[in-house]
């Protein structure tokens, strides 16, 4: 058995792997949640009716960061699918 | 000049010597067999410092008292305080620890480096040392000639301890056969001369053998045979502790400002702990006494009581520089300040890139990050000064309308004269380097230094374009137009705002902010560009401006828009944590240009 071949068994049996993938999709989930507090803020902020020019701030803001929650929500189905 | 002559001098009088006398012959090849040792055991410790030594230096050198136990627990490990020495110079130079905390490890490997003379006082004059080397050699060769690299370093580390210990036994050989022909002690002169002079020659061998470790070994394989006196070996070990910061001071020349004061710092702790050890002989041979007597070493042995002397001595002189570890440090940053200049201003030059770090990888991709954001740091000075606003109103919570009322100069500043003593050394040196470090890389790390490559030419690029944007953007900005006026404005708003944004994302551990700035960035580059978002157009069409402003509006908007799309690209590479799992992620969760698009669209 080669070196390479060695390793690949030793992390395989220990599920080093799934540790790397676990890893990613806590730091995922984790982006997430700030970024759904995010939103929840923006969205109180835009409740309280504020001026034109930070009305326009703010509906930028949510725009991004809605569609950043929709690819952190892709990107975690894409890791859960990948451990099944 | 005196290195020319100093090399044919040293070889000559060792001919000389091994004619003369077949016994200095045998010291003297016990003394290059035990050096040959050291680089060997050198060798091998490289082996094991790809990263995880990196790592566990940066934790373990945090504080003044970690370091210096760091520097003990190394210095004693490997068994050489210039291995040490060397390795906490990279660190320095690569900017992974702080100059308190090299100062604290050259403390620490000072007393570190005692271990060795209680090892061979108490143990190597005593067992028969070569019986072990002659294995140690035999598996180390085996070892070295294996593929993985592991097993190498361990085959350098048998084989570096084997040549020691053969070393040992020659230079005690040789030692025991010169007792009979010259008598050292018949060249001892008493009192204070007598001092002096052997704390010459201890100074003098330890700068020939660049090793105090070697000069000590010699000197305790010369008292146990009664070769010198107990007196004379105390002033040659004195002696042994100053020459050895020579071998930091040549090793700090080819090392950038911050080797040079931790060689400083070297020197000048070494040199007053010999001044107070002369001033105190006496009291100090008493305590020497008491302690000897306290640890049960017999009086007349002199091997362990030199020790002793020693271990007291280097503890003295640390714990004598503690209190003032932070005033050494005051004045090395003052007396070794950056020199070169032109036209009497000052030419900044790299701090961190540092030829003793490109062997390993993490450490030389570390140096190279932190040169990067010093090279930005630069830039960030010069467009700020090419926008004519200043640098400290950026990073406040100023209003953007605020910060660009207030001019940082009456005139456009000579931002080729910046550009010349501020980035392109530093850029040369950069690229340089990483082209020296890629070498020693393994092709994941090349990808990664790639990308570094990338953002030291966006900061460049960035640079160069705000020249060309300086030029109208000082005649419009003050014109009488209030139409091009306010575009120039807005101009100098939107990348006042981008830089502020910037220096959140470097200052911020939040990743949600750092992605949401950086989006946002990407999304304004494109929102207020004035010939994508029609504005350009509206004022040529309603003859608002003339021909020639909508030309350098034109042109400058592309300027802009450039330094913007180098900027976030920057700034996406060089301010995320490198080693968080989200920078995996972070391309991803960043907003694409069809996303801006899909925005700019709905706005």
């Amino acid at each position: 058995m080669g070196v390479k071949n060695f390793i690949n068994s030793v992390k395989e049996s220990l599920g080093l792997d799934d540790f790397k993938k676990a890893g990613k999709k806590k730091s995922v989930r984790k982006l997430l949640k700030k970024l759904n507090e995010r939103e929840e803020k923006i969205l109180e902020s835009l409740r309280k009716k504020p001026g034109k020019k930070e009305k326009k701030e703010l509906k930028e803001e949510l725009e991004i960061i809605s569609l950043q929650i929709k690819k952190g929500k892709e990107i975690l189905e894409k890791l859960n699918s990948r451990s099944d | 000049m005196l290195k020319k002559i100093f090399l044919p001098t040293i070889l000559a009088i060792l001919a000389y010597g091994f004619w003369v006398s077949p016994d200095f012959k045998e010291i003297s090849a016990g003394v290059a067999i035990f050096l040959f040792g050291m680089i060997s055991l050198e060798e091998g410790f490289k082996a094991f410092s790809g990263g995880t030594l990196e790592k566990v230096l940066q934790k373990s050198t945090d504080r003044l008292y970690k370091s210096i136990g760091f520097g003990f627990f190394t210095t004693a490990l490997m068994q050489s305080s210039s291995l040490v020495s060397v390795l906490t110079i990279s660190f320095l130079g690569a900017g992974l620890i702080g100059l308190t905390q090299g100062i604290g490890i050259i403390y620490g490997a000072n007393i570190g480096t005692t271990t060795g003379a209680w090892l061979m006082a108490g143990f190597g004059l005593k067992v028969k040392i070569s019986a072990y080397a002659m294995p140690m050699l035999v598996f180390g060769v085996i070892l070295i000639f294996q593929k993985s690299k592991s097993l190498k370093g361990v085959g350098y580390i048998l084989a570096g301890l084997g040549f020691l210990f053969l070393g040992i036994h020659y230079m005690k050989e040789g030692f025991e056969a010169f007792k009979e022909t010259i008598d050292l002690a018949s060249l001892a002169v008493g009192g204070l001369k007598g001092l002096f002079i052997f704390i010459g020659i201890g100074i003098l061998a330890t700068v020939i053998m660049q090793s105090s470790h070697a000069t000590i070994v010699l000197i305790l394989a010369a008292l146990s045979v009664g070769q010198i006196t107990y007196e004379n070996a105390l002033a040659l070990t004195i002696g042994a502790n100053i020459g050895t910061t020579i071998t930091a001071i040549i090793g700090s020349l080819s090392s950038n400002i911050d080797g040079k004061r931790l060689a400083g710092a070297h020197f000048i702790f070494n040199a007053v702990t010999a001044i107070v050890a002369v001033v105190f002989i006496n009291q100090i041979i008493s305590a020497v006494d008491i302690i000897s007597a306290f640890l049960g070493i017999n009086g007349n042995n002199h091997t362990l009581k030199l020790a002793v002397f020693d271990t007291l001595f280097k503890v003295i002189g640390v714990a004598m520089f503690i209190p003032f570890t932070d005033k050494l440090v005051n004045f090395l940053n003052s007396a070794f300040g950056s020199g070169k200049t032109k036209n009497g201003k000052k030419i900044d030059s790299v701090r961190y890139l540092n030829d003793s770090v490109l062997e390993l990888p993490s450490t030389a991709m570390a140096a190279i990050t932190r040169e990067t954001k010093h090279l930005y740091e630069n830039a960030f000075e010069i467009i700020a000064h090419g926008l004519n606003v200043k640098r400290h109103n950026i990073v406040s919570s100023m209003p953007l309308e605020e910060v660009i009322q207030k001019p940082y100069a009456d005139d456009a500043v000579d931002i080729d004269d910046f550009y010349n003593r501020k980035i392109k050394g530093i850029y040369g040196e950069i690229i340089d380097f990483s082209t020296k470090a890629q070498s020693h890389m393994e092709p994941e790390d090349i990808r990664e230094l790639y990308k570094l490559k990338l953002a030291n030419r966006d900061i460049v690029e960035a640079v160069k374009d705000t020249k060309h944007l300086q030029k109208n953007l000082v005649k419009y900005s003050s014109s009488a137009n209030r139409h091009i006026k306010e575009q120039y404005d807005t101009i100098r708003r939107d990348l006042v705002e981008l830089l502020r944004n910037i220096n959140i994302i470097a200052t911020t551990d939040e990743e949600d902010i750092i992605i949401m700035l950086l989006s946002k960035a990407k999304l304004h580059t494109k929102k207020y560009d004035v010939i994508a978002n029609g504005t350009l157009d509206n004022l040529i069409r309603k003859s608002l401006i003339t021909n020639e402003m909508a030309t350098s509006l034109m042109n400058d908007s592309a300027y802009a828009y450039d330094i913007s799309k180098n900027l976030i690209a920057m700034a996406g590479i060089l301010f995320i944590d490198n080693d968080s799992d989200t920078k995996a992620i972070r391309e991803d969760m960043l907003i694409s240009d069809e996303d801006v698009d899909t925005i700019l669209k709905k706005g």
